[in-house]
């Protein structure tokens, strides 16, 4: 077998074994990386920390089961940024086979943070500091009609409770009484927001995006119509490290435990690549 | 009539979905949140009603023919009832009727989503790196100057964008944000547009009965 | 190393494995795996619509509290089922219409003013978009590159007359900005799917074998 073919025929198990092999070892064998936040990031956590005591942020966690790795570890920074500086936080899910996964990042970080407290005023306390809205579709009804009244479309919550008889709902009646949403989707979500709710109500839309959705998202982000964009799971890491950093929250960073895999496995994707192209010159200097 | 009155139907409501965002006024508001909180509600839930109906109709009749893997159509209708019967019963929060724990050991609606459904979707997904790889190792050539292109701007992307870029040289990331910002927002934009006229364009023909694919087959 | 005793734990990994053995060739325990996933995954969105929608937006308030306006929605709801009777299978029509048309309705202008006349705000030569930069002379230069680059990217989708001339160079010049574009989606595109693979070993290392943290 000549050397172009030998690099044009690697078989497709030794290109699996090195890629789960460069993502492994970086996890069991982990070192520091040193995450720099990036502009997008940095303005998206400059606007939820700028949201006002008499104002409540939505937390949109519109990500399914498949793309968990990447977004979920933003949801989860962005609540314990919101929580650890006692924003009123509204969450909710637009498709019902997502909202398992905010009631999962709800109850994690919740738990983190009563764990440590010392007070019924240091706790979370459900109603009081944040309300899980639920689901209610289709995405159209929720988009428009929080506009109006929120209470008239999340009648009941996800526990079952009347959300105009919880406490913090006094005061948040409809968009008017929201800072910014922040949109953590796998799919073109955070456009919908903007096209439906931005448009007629002039809602502020920060957005948590997988890396598939990354490039795509940049006009928008350009215009000034997403206030901020968290990109895959190096938009996440940004998000844990400004979150540790300005604030101190101690938790695990997931993403941020990841940078050094997904460095290696980007190497091996580039070497896969060169390797190919190389057999590929020969192959045509030959012919 | 059969097909008529479905027209003659979506062009009204297509045309109140035009009025509802051209006109705000609180006169018409009233009626148009009513088609959204009532109508639009209701109709999505009958919606998967049917989609479930086709599933499980689907599901039964491969069983009945004992068409080819028939066996595993019974784990789907099993995972499907129980699952079901312990949410419908047991509550979306463990508040239901059921008992949806035996000692500690939990099987409430929560747990079979946080245990059964996001670890077997994200194991799909997962497999996809894989592919990827193998893929990009296979048919990415370069072949033409468009290519060349294209595979620099992802080898910098790829770079750039991690930690090690700031290794590299700290202007590095800097760059990448501009390539992003700038020459990716002009393509992307320019793709927006299209994409743009494309949804109003079969908007505009689905509402005027022009396009009717989704009348499906029959009289 | 610290394996789990968590029941749970091993039903996903021993789930996630089956997928994953999916990677040698498709095999019965991939296929059993993926039935589940469909009968639970419909399962919860059974409880869901059940639980959240049903029985508060349109049962109790139709049948307890007599709100009677909701006999509307019921009963065009009910024709969707109309498609499992041939005969009248055709009534499926009118939901879908109603549905279908209010929705594609509000679309059309949410989509101009969002992705077509705000991307345009955002691609004229004007001294606010020159600011949005932060970048000083600079935001000029960028502004005008965009500028450029959206015409010309434009340029290259026009197929209504031939790519010559000048067309033929402004189209050029647009191929290179959606082959960046494209790069760019493609860099990211590997992270994304990396990432995922990234995911589910933290799970299968961490949490069911304990040999990370």
């Amino acid at each position: 077998m000549k050397l172009y073919e030998r690099l044009m025929t690697i078989d497709r198990r030794i290109i699996y074994g090195i890629l789960l092999g460069v993502v492994t070892l970086p996890l069991i064998f982990p070192s520091v990386v040193k995450v720099t936040p990036m502009s997008p990031v940095e303005k998206l956590f400059t606007a939820v920390d700028n949201t006002t005591n008499d104002k409540a942020l939505i937390l949109d966690c519109s990500y399914s089961p498949q793309i968990k790795a990447e977004v979920e570890p933003m949801a989860i920074a962005v609540l314990r940024h919101a929580f650890k500086t006692r924003k009123k936080i509204l969450v909710l899910s637009l498709y019902v086979e997502m909202i398992g996964l905010a009631t999962r990042a709800i109850n994690q970080v919740v738990e983190e943070f009563n764990s440590n407290a010392q007070t019924y005023e240091d706790s979370l306390i459900y109603g009081r500091d944040y309300v899980f809205l639920g689901w209610q579709p289709p995405p159209i009804v929720p988009m428009l009609g929080m506009g109006e009244s929120i209470s008239n479309i999340y009648v009941v919550d996800y526990y079952g409770n009347q959300t105009d008889t919880l406490q913090m709902m006094e005061r948040i009646r409809n968009y008017n009484d929201i800072s910014i949403l922040v949109a953590l989707s796998g799919s073109r979500i955070p456009i919908s927001w903007v096209a439906y709710a931005q448009n007629r109500y002039g809602l502020a839309v920060g957005v948590g995006c997988t890396a598939v959705s990354g490039a795509d998202f940049y006009p928008y982000y350009q215009t000034g119509q997403f206030t901020g964009l968290m990109v895959g799971m190096k938009g996440a890491a940004e998000y844990e490290e400004l979150v540790e950093a300005n604030y101190g929250v101690k938790g695990r960073r997931v993403a941020s435990e990841a940078m050094l895999s997904l460095t290696y496995a980007h190497l091996a994707i580039i070497l896969f690549i060169v390797i190919g192209n190389i057999g590929f010159f020969l192959h045509r200097r030959r012919k | 009539m059969k097909k008529t009155i479905p027209l003659t139907l979506i062009f009204i409501a297509g045309l109140l979905g035009v009025i509802s965002f051209v006109i705000p006024h609180p006169s018409y508001q009233v009626y148009d949140e009513w088609i959204r909180n009532d109508l639009l509600r209701v109709l999505s839930a009958f919606a998967v009603v049917l989609a479930l109906g086709s599933l499980l109709r689907v599901h039964f009749d491969k069983i009945k023919r004992k068409r080819k893997n028939w066996q595993f159509s019974w784990l789907l209708l099993i995972a499907f009832g129980g699952s079901a019967v312990v949410g419908l019963f047991g509550g979306v929060a463990a508040d239901g009727v059921l008992p949806t724990a035996v000692g500690s050991f939990q099987f409430d609606i929560q747990t079979l989503y946080e245990n059964i459904v996001i670890p077997l979707a994200s194991s799909m997904f997962a497999l996809l790196a894989f592919f990827m790889a193998s893929a990009a190792y296979r048919a990415f050539r370069v072949r033409s100057m468009e290519a060349t292109l294209l595979l620099v701007a992802a080898f910098i992307v790829m770079v750039g964008v991690l930690p090690m870029g700031y290794s590299i040289s700290k202007h590095l990331p800097g760059f990448v944000q501009w390539i992003l910002n700038v020459p990716n927002v002009a393509g992307q934009r320019g793709i927006v547009f299209g994409i743009a006229l494309g949804v109003v364009a079969t908007s505009l023909k689905i509402i005027l009965g022009i396009e009717r694919a989704w009348l499906g087959g029959g009289e | 190393m610290n394996i789990s005793t968590d029941p749970w734990i091993w039903i996903s990994s021993i789930l996630s494995l089956a997928i994953l053995s999916f990677l040698y060739k498709e095999n019965p325990f991939f296929r059993a795996a993926e039935h589940i996933f469909l009968g639970v995954a419909n399962g919860y969105l059974v409880t869901f619509y059940w639980h959240r929608i049903l029985m508060p937006i349109l049962f109790r308030p139709l049948f307890q509290q007599g709100q009677l306006l909701l006999i509307i929605p019921f009963t065009i709801g009910i024709l969707y089922l109309t498609r499992f009777i041939p005969r009248i299978s055709w009534l499926v029509r009118i939901p879908i219409a109603i549905y279908m048309g209010y929705w594609t309705g509000v679309l059309i202008p949410a989509t101009i003013q969002a992705q077509i006349i705000k991307q345009v705000q955002g691609t004229v030569l004007t001294s606010a978009n020159f600011q949005s930069w932060n970048a000083g002379a600079w935001g000029i230069v960028w502004s005008v590159i965009v500028f450029i680059g959206v015409l010309c990217t434009l340029s290259y989708f026009y197929f209504s007359r031939e790519h010559k001339g000048v067309i033929g160079v402004t189209s050029r010049v647009g191929i290179v900005f959606v082959m960046i574009g494209f790069g760019a989606a493609f860099g990211y595109t590997v992270m994304a799917r990396i990432s995922l693979l990234i995911g589910k070993l933290q799970f299968l290392l961490g949490d069911w074998l304990g040999i990370i943290r």
